[in-house]
């Protein structure tokens, strides 16, 4: 993509103010309140859990005995000390691959000539579409050390190694290739919108390839790095599927894996569930805060008022060893999970004595398949997933083009409290703040419990920091001079957003909408509290499956999923390159 | 065999009505039929009403099932269900109803405590057999065991040479380092009434005993049961309908009932006072109480039941010699906390 030049702008007789005074308060106050509704009333119920032993709908407000047990209870517990310690070491170890991962593949897939780059780039997205329960339980039918295929065949080879991936570094190695993507988004974004003429002065003035890559590029896209690996940290954070599957056979707790216990214990705990939330809330405020501190004051504008085009490294015959690096990780993190998954859905019980047996074709058939398009809730769960996902993508699109651009690219007094609220709830756990919305809207007037939009509602608010966060690092990388230029030029504020921004933001705004789309599509904790008999979504007929332990019924189901996904992965990287295009040729 | 001829005893009123239900309609009903399922007044207004919300906590393949054997008899009747996991639906159910928007006509759930502390949601109701009833397995005049589960002892026929027999083979060393699974003690209702019947029936020391084995843990039924198939684990103590349905699609499973006795968890089913359609909740649970529907339960998906006179018997169920063993519900409540402690403590679980 390229930037817009001023000379592009059509003319304008009257030079017009820039926004006019009045406007501000107003904006920032429907926007306010729009957050309120979504991220503060929510959360004030979370709270009102986690201070009480009551349930605010069931018992009323009039119920509400103040006590902080919940929390000391919680900072007591030596359990829950170790989950946290655990969690910390399995995000932070995954977030340091994710980020080795990630910023290695933009590298590769924007700036360099390997071959095969569009393929590269669109497959690497994969993992993101992939449930965690759904990763957590191939990686299980791989890597587990009795029965994982990878054993199998390192038996049938005469390798006496074995896989463990019921560990802290199986959780560690599958956190970091399927969060990786997370970090992709945001590099791969920046650096295409970097340019590349810093990059230049640095080789002109004798420094190699690879010192700039270190000196310039990355210390110039920093804050998407720090932007991607904070959220995959905290996203990690909330995972629930893969410690699950992975972590509990070897007895690793993490947090939300405890918290997950806490709610399904009989009798069940929420509101020492909402207190082990807030304290996750606690951690995450800190990072976001960290991370605001860094970026402080620094500018990081690396799209201009200039014309340029972007630059691809000529590597020679090294482009064939980039290419042989990503086609290694698309076999770990695609291949061989999809395999596994492939061989759960097909065959008619996962028991696989030894390598000869994986090729008993009698072992496999249709039979998972039929049985789950028997299933009339299968046809409906698509439907209604469909459908959820994109009034989510389009509502949580232009809400979060609407945050995104208030706070990175005005001035309005309340655009910081906009921030920390669209942030906020990255950190709660889908669990529980499925019940917090449960407790918040269902006594709202009007019928909207029961219906496909309380559930949009749910994930456009749960996927917000997603969202807003995907999209500031394409805000962040637009000069002010240019929106400055179309003031000058007579556009009024939407003309500028129209004409100068929102082209600009484009492949931002249609990865973030993209995204949300996945995420509402894998989304369980919410669903699970919101939906009823006519508005079940796929997430839950899926944990139906999983939790029914039938791991054929689950694959099979999980792999219908994915080509769903794939198909939409198929669209939006159509969408994406016709925007590149139609960027590249303003430009 | 047994299973055979008592299906076959029991269906010859139903079976016909049932065929003939499907494809004319109530009149055709017999009035046997009519007697076992409600009154003629209940059948006509339920297909009046035409459908029902179900809320459950079991599996929702297996309620599924359930629902069309229903619909078999009155295909009228439509049932839309609702599933979650038992805590989070117990959660659901209360904000739901104080809310003034519970969208149950009918409950069930395995969870006989959980469900006692919201009796006040369900109305008065009773099935016409209810005096076929154990009285050991109700809790509430509101509440019936619409299902009942019972443990069982499931391993793995390509790793395991010598099978146990007993709960108390269960301590051999030969099953050591983790061939034993089992599911948490805190997971619930049903667990909790096998590690009760344990230490109350197989002696003090069975957990302490067992743990120096060295057990995987679980959290839950169904990924053990799966686990075993897979071979992550050769034997576990599982709820029998979770093996059931894999041994007869021809899993390397097996399933034993042990003569110490079997633990049995009767299900706590109610209709709300707040269902929309009280005629067809009232005729769903007639159903599922009823001699066809316990029948229908134990045949095809491995249930036990709370019947006095039981009309089945899962394969493998000797009537002679195996014993059920329902818990003192009183007990049940008491002890649950401190002795699910003492049992994280014995099997290293850290909660």
């Amino acid at each position: 993509m390229t930037a817009t030049s001023a000379a592009a702008l059509p003319e304008s007789d009257q030079v017009r103010p820039a926004p006019r005074r009045w406007g501000a308060p107003l904006w920032v106050g429907a926007l306010l309140i729009v957050l309120a509704f979504l991220v503060i009333y929510p959360l004030l119920m979370l709270v009102f859990g986690a201070l009480s032993d009551s349930n605010p709908i069931v018992d009323g407000f009039g119920a509400f005995r103040p006590s902080v047990k919940h929390f000391v209870d919680v900072l007591a517990n030596e359990n829950v000390h170790l989950a946290f310690f655990n969690a910390l070491a399995a995000c932070g170890g995954g977030t340091i691959l994710a980020v080795a991962i990630g910023l290695a593949f933009s590298w590769i897939v924007v700036r360099t000539d390997t071959p095969f780059r569009g393929f590269i780039a669109g497959a690497s997205m994969i993992p993101l579409f992939v449930p965690p329960l759904v990763a957590g339980v191939a990686w299980g039918i791989l890597g587990s050390p009795k029965t994982g295929l990878l054993n199998t065949v390192l038996k049938w080879i005469g390798i006496d190694f074995r896989f463990d991936f019921y560990s802290m570094s199986g959780l560690i190695l599958v956190f970091g290739i399927y969060y990786a993507p997370y970090v992709y988004m945001f590099t791969a974004s920046a650096l295409r919108n970097m340019d590349p003429s810093l990059e230049e002065a640095s080789e002109v003035s004798g420094a190699s390839a690879f010192t700039t890559l270190f000196t310039v590029t990355f210390p110039l896209i920093a804050p998407a790095i720090l932007a991607g690996s904070l959220l995959s940290f905290v996203v990690m954070l909330g995972i629930y599927g893969v410690p699950a599957a992975l972590g509990a056979p070897a007895n690793i707790s993490v947090l939300t894996t405890y918290i997950f216990k806490l709610t399904a214990w009989s009798p069940p705990l929420y509101n020492t569930a909402a207190a082990v939330a807030i304290l996750l809330m606690v951690v995450t405020a800190i990072l976001v805060w960290a991370q605001q501190r860094v970026l402080s004051g620094k500018s990081f504008a690396t799209v201009a008022g200039k014309a340029f085009r972007p630059r691809a490294l000529q590597l020679g015959r090294w482009r064939w060893f980039t290419f042989s690096l990503a086609l290694i990780y698309l076999f770990v993190v695609v291949v061989l999970p999809t395999l596994a998954l492939v061989i759960a859905a097909f065959r008619k019980f996962l028991f696989i004595k030894d390598f000869d047996a994986l090729f008993d074709a009698k072992a496999y058939s249709w039979v998972h398949f039929n049985s789950v398009f028997d299933n009339p809730l299968t046809m409906l769960s698509i439907w209604n997933t469909m459908k959820v996902g994109v009034i989510t993508a389009l509502v949580g699109g232009a809400l979060a083009f609407a945050i995104g651009y208030t706070v990175n690219r005005t001035q309005v007094s309340g655009r910081r409290s906009i921030d920390l609220l669209a942030t906020l709830p990255v950190a709660i756990p889908g669990l529980v703040v499925g019940v917090a919305y449960l407790w918040a809207w269902i006594g709202l007037p009007g019928g909207l419990y029961g219906t496909l939009w309380i559930l949009a509602l749910a994930f456009v608010a749960r996927f917000m920091p997603d969202t807003v966060k995907a999209l500031s690092t394409s805000f962040m990388q637009i000069h002010r001079e240019l929106e400055e230029a179309a003031w000058i030029c007579g556009r009024g504020l939407l003309g500028t957003i129209r004409t100068i921004v929102l082209p600009l933001a484009r492949p931002g705004v249609v990865a973030s909408m993209t995204l949300l789309f996945v995420l509402a599509i894998r989304e369980l904790g919410s669903s699970l509290f919101l939906y009823t008999s006519d508005t079940t979504v796929m997430a839950v007929l899926l944990l139906d499956y999983y939790e029914g332990g039938n791991v054929g019924k689950t694959a099979a189901f999980s792999l219908v999923q994915t080509v769903l996904l794939a198909g939409l992965l198929g669209l939006t990287t159509w969408l994406s390159r016709d925007a590149a295009q139609g960027s590249a040729r303003v430009g | 065999m047994t299973r055979k001829h008592m299906s076959r005893r029991t269906f010859t009123a139903t079976a016909v009505g049932a065929t003939v239900g499907a494809a004319a309609g109530l009149q055709a009903l017999p009035a046997a039929a009519q007697t076992q399922f409600g009154s003629k007044e209940l059948i006509a207004a339920a297909e009046k009403e035409g459908q029902l919300t179900f809320y459950t906590a079991d599996f929702a393949e297996t309620q599924q099932e359930v629902i069309k054997e229903f619909n078999k008899t009155f295909p009228k009747v439509k049932v839309a269900m609702v599933r979650a996991p038992g805590g989070q639906l117990i959660q659901r159910i209360k904000t739901e109803a104080a809310a003034g928007k519970l969208g149950a006509d009918v409950v069930n759930h395995s969870d006989r405590g959980l469900m006692l502390d919201i009796a006040d949601l369900f109305q008065d109701y009773a099935p016409p057999n209810a005096a076929d009833y154990r009285p050991d397995a109700l809790v509430s005049p509101k509440l019936w065991p619409g299902a009942t589960l019972g443990w069982a002892i499931a391993y793995n026929t390509q790793l395991v040479k010598n099978a146990p027999k007993t709960w108390m083979d269960l301590l051999k060393p030969e099953y050591k380092n983790k061939q034993i699974g089992q599911v948490i003690g805190p997971s619930g209702g049903t667990t909790w009434t096998r590690i009760m019947f344990e230490r109350q029936v197989l002696g003090e020391d069975y957990w302490k005993k067992q743990a120096e084995l060295g057990i995987a843990l679980y959290p839950s039924g169904a990924p053990l049961s799966d686990a075993l198939v897979r071979g992550e684990v050769s034997i576990a103590p599982l709820l029998y309908n979770i093996i059931y349905t894999k041994i007869v699609e021809g899993a390397p499973a097996e399933a034993i009932f042990a003569p110490e006795g079997v633990p049995i968890v009767p299900y706590a089913d109610g209709v709300t006072k707040t269902a929309k359609s009280p005629n067809a909740a009232k005729l769903f649970m007639n159903w599922r109480l009823s001699k066809e529907g316990q029948t229908f339960m134990i045949n095809k998906l491995g249930n036990i039941t709370s019947l006095k006179e039981p009309p089945a018997f899962p394969k493998g169920w000797d009537p002679k010699t195996i014993k059920v063993w329902v818990p003192n519900f009183e007990q049940f409540d008491k002890l649950r906390a401190t002795w699910i402690e003492e049992w994280n403590k014995t099997y290293g679980y850290r909660q």
